[in-house]
């Protein structure tokens, strides 16, 4: 955090001496507005945070773009000084607006979000630490940190408190799956998750998806299909469900139906190459062997492409084969 | 004095308790008489060849009726040099379980890197020669017929210089000749070899072969005079580069010419589909063998070619690398395949596994084809890496019930819990017993030699196929018998596995039933004559010449 405020004022200096020189040599009086932001960043340069803040909220929309920058950054780290949360989403979303491709105001804004993150967190923890969404948050930072048991244990503590409190049944289904060295029992633990989700949330897409997919990895492809198609009606733009149905349908040898789906898949992510490979295979078990060659085609270029982009060997797994 | 009492007891209870009958029992060095060691001359440079040898063969070189075995080793070349210089071994099979080294008189020592063997009578003398792959230039060794080679290389014109892997030796022009298909690895040379690291203690480590240049594999054509053309361009075969590992002979299509499964690393599979006329059109992509499901070019490795749901149409197996899982293709008679590698259970078992030498044989003689994989991770530091992966891994065996593959490796016998760099595998039955043993190829490691004990605990017919018109190993012979209320059906195909060549004898198992029908054989082209033969043995190997309707 320092050197980024050290940075930001050191910037909000040099921003305010040019300025200043700059109304110096006009020999023009400075209009208002711009007047009060360049003491108001004065004072948040000299420290004084309590005197600019009101300063600089006036001054959040002046007209000279420079201006407007260094009177965000100033407010952002004024904001956050003084605990003014509102304030400081203010300033966030004047600087986001107007500077979205600024390094220095993303910077501010990572650091700043970051901040208030923290500080929500520990309000959560302080005010509610038994509450579902203090365990919640808990099971998350585990995950992150790829301590799973513990996660899971929070999310166990979720759903005895609240068992029906929507997203937790789906959470721990994908934990379990995301476990290194799981039981020979997971896939049954984790479609046990999943259906309690649907249960309790009939519209979680991603608790059809992951059972679709589970499915499809037993070769149960009519319950894969079921899985996946609902999971299509429930979010039409959900890219992933579409190229799992298409793909199951396929393995169930049904290569027309497989058709439609595929091609919506190849839709939604036309950068996936697996998206375009099951779109040719279906079109070419269903002899529609021109427009399989097309889509051949993409996935033999976006494959070489990646296998161009494998980087050097340094960079390289070290398995050679 | 009751303790000592019982436990006398408890000893002569445990003495007196029958051996468990395993399937596959290992034959130590000093019982077999094998004591020759492959050497990878693994240096601090890491030269990727160094990870993927060796090859190796069961043969009858001196046409006595018993299996000999001939294993290959490196050598001399552009980044190695060891010392003493080491040579490949041919061992003769002294008919009582053990074997004696003849490489020296037999003069078939080898002398560059060399990779594995493909064994074929090419000049149809009834005698098998034997060719070396290597690494630099391969060998032609011909058997001369009195116990010795000669090196026919330069004559015969198949030195496929590069790094060649496994070759197969069959006939796709169906003129009754074995002509001859070497796999090319890729582009490599000690200055081309490449640096990695895992960024861990600065630890050096082979280079996966995704950095390497793809390069075609080369097919020679028999002209029948002891000479070869290289028509690799005239038949299409050099329009494809891949990093080509394993290749097996087979007919994908029952159209009575010869096709070809190729397995490729980190770049999509061949299938080259023979089109007569002596041209090839590579179709993998199509057929669905080309990819993973997904679409991603896998690592493909060992590899075969088997009916293994018995419906008259030619199945594909390929083994791949750690986390991509073995694919099993299922023949939808229309030349594309799909794979079932998930509901046969094969996916899963073999997730963690990197498969090398591989084939399916009905082990246990019950007239179902079983499969049995050598794996090994080629990269040393592998376990750095993954937690779940292991560098050296063990031998696995999948029983087929005639409905399902079972994966029996835990129940058959303790050489499947012991970690190998496994790379070669061939079968063959040395001792002539109608189990068909294996023979193991480990990487910088001594062979591993497995009896098979089971086999012959049911009954059991061997065939020993000759051609006259047709190719003399009757390469692309289909074969189908009748015992009882069983009927199985077989083809010889060419090849298979993993730089390595198998007994050309096939086994076919009836299981207790007492007696066997009939055999019918389907002789390649191009006769494609079909002879059915009855008043049959069993529990002994005979030998059917092509156009003699009878057995001897």
């Amino acid at each position: 955090m320092f050197p980024f405020w050290c940075s930001a004022l050191a910037l909000a200096s040099l921003l305010f001496a040019g300025l200043h020189g700059a109304s110096q040599t006009a020999s023009k009086p400075a209009p208002d507005a711009s007047s009060v932001a360049i003491k108001a960043t004065a004072l948040a340069e000299e420290g004084r945070c309590d005197a600019a803040l009101p300063g600089l909220e006036k001054s959040i929309r002046v007209a000279d773009p420079e201006l407007k920058r260094k009177v965000g950054l100033a407010g952002v780290r004024c904001s956050m000084t003084l605990g003014r949360t509102d304030s400081a989403l203010r300033f966030l979303e004047a600087l986001a607006r107007g500077f979205p491709h600024d390094p220095d105001v993303l910077y501010a804004e990572i650091h700043a979000y970051s901040d208030l993150s923290t500080a929500a967190s520990e309000t959560l923890a302080r005010t509610a630490p038994a509450s579902p969404p203090a365990h919640e948050l808990l099971a998350e930072s585990y995950e992150m940190q790829g301590k799973w048991d513990d996660a899971e244990k929070e999310y166990r503590a979720i759903v005895s408190q609240n068992p029906k409190l929507p997203g937790i049944h789906f959470r721990l289904g994908r934990l379990l799956l995301s476990k290194p060295n799981p039981p020979a029992t997971v896939a049954d633990d984790a479609k046990r998750e999943f259906t309690q989700e649907l249960a309790i949330d009939p519209t979680n897409a991603g608790a059809e998806y992951v059972l679709g997919e589970l499915a499809r990895q037993e070769s149960q492809w009519r319950e894969a299909i079921k899985h996946f198609s609902r999971a299509t009606e429930l979010d039409a733009s959900f890219g992933d469900a579409f190229l799992g149905l298409g793909t199951a349908l396929l393995s169930a040898k049904r290569m027309s139906e497989a058709i439609p789906p595929l091609q919506m898949a190849v839709k939604l992510e036309p950068q996936n190459p697996s998206a375009h490979y099951n779109l040719a295979t279906a079109l070419t078990r269903a002899g529609r062997r021109e427009e399989a060659e097309k889509e051949f085609e993409i996935h033999r270029k976006m494959t070489q492409k990646g296998d161009a982009g494998q980087g050097q060997p340094a960079a390289e797994p070290q398995n050679p084969n | 004095m009751a303790g000592a009492v019982a436990i006398g007891g408890l000893a002569r209870v445990v003495r007196a308790m029958p051996d468990a009958i395993y399937p596959f029992t290992e034959i130590p060095a000093d019982k077999s008489g094998i004591r020759w060691t492959h050497t990878a001359g693994k240096s601090a440079e890491r030269y990727l060849p160094e990870t993927t040898g060796p090859g190796c063969a069961f043969l009858d070189y001196d046409a006595d009726g018993w299996m000999d075995i001939y294993l290959v080793n490196s050598g001399k070349c552009d980044f190695y040099e060891p010392s003493p210089p080491l040579r490949n071994a041919l061992y003769r099979n002294n008919r009582d379980g053990t074997f004696t080294d003849v490489t020296e008189k037999a003069r078939v020592p080898g002398g560059g890197y060399g990779q594995g063997v493909a064994v074929g009578d090419y000049d149809a003398d009834g005698f098998p020669d034997i060719y070396v792959t290597q690494y630099g230039k391969s060998i032609l060794y011909h058997n001369n017929g009195d116990g010795t080679f000669t090196d026919v290389t330069e004559k015969a014109g198949v030195a496929a210089p590069g790094w060649s892997s496994s070759a197969v030796w069959f006939d796709y022009d169906n003129d009754g000749k074995l002509d001859l298909f070497v796999c090319q690895f890729v582009e490599f040379s000690k200055s081309l070899n490449k640096s990695c690291g895992t960024g861990d203690e600065g630890k050096h480590g082979y280079c996966i072969p995704r950095l390497y240049k793809p390069m075609p594999s080369w097919l020679f054509h028999n002209n029948g005079d002891g000479t070869f053309t290289d028509v690799s361009k005239a038949s299409g075969i050099a329009n494809s580069l891949g990093k080509a590992w394993g290749v097996v002979a087979t007919d994908l299509n029952n159209d009575g010419q010869m096709d070809l499964f190729v397995s490729n690393d980190t770049v999509p599979n061949f299938v080259f589909m023979n089109r007569g006329k002596g041209r090839f059109e590579e179709t993998a992509t199509y057929a669905g063998v080309a990819y993973s499901g997904d679409g991603r070019a896998r690592s493909g490795m060992g590899l075969d070619s088997v009916d293994f749901n018995q419906d008259g149409w030619m199945d594909l197996f390929v083994a791949n690398i750690d986390l991509e899982r073995f694919a099993i293709y299922q023949n939808n008679h229309d030349e594309t395949f799909d794979d079932q590698a998930g509901p046969t259970g094969i996916g899963m078992a073999t997730r963690l596994m990197s498969g090398w030498g591989l084939k399916f044989f009905d082990y246990d003689n019950d007239g179902n084809l079983d499969l049995f994989l050598a794996n090994g991770n080629p990269d040393d530091l592998i376990e750095s890496l993954h937690s779940q992966v292991k560098y050296q891994e063990p031998l696995m065996l999948f029983h087929n019930t005639g409905k399902e593959f079972q994966n029996v490796s835990a129940q058959s016998g303790p050489v499947f819990a012991k970690p190998l760099s496994a790379r070669g595998m061939a079968i063959g039955d040395f001792d002539n017993d109608g189990g068909i043993d294996v023979l193991v190829a480990v990487n910088d490691a001594a062979p591993v030699l497995l009896h098979n004990a089971i086999g012959s605990q049911n009954h059991w017919l061997g065939i020993n196929l000759v051609g006259t018109r047709s190719n003399p190993d009757a390469i692309g012979a289909r074969i189908t018998y009748q015992s009882g209320n069983l009927r199985q059906r077989r083809m010889k195909v060419g090849g298979g596995s993993f730089l390595s060549a198998h007994d050309p004898r096939i086994v076919l198992g009836i299981g207790k039933r007492p007696k066997l029908d009939w055999v019918e054989i389907q002789w390649p082209q191009p006769s494609g004559k079909i002879e059915r033969i009855t008043e049959l043995p069993i529990d002994r190997y005979i030998t059917i010449v092509e156009g003699a309707g009878k057995w001897k």
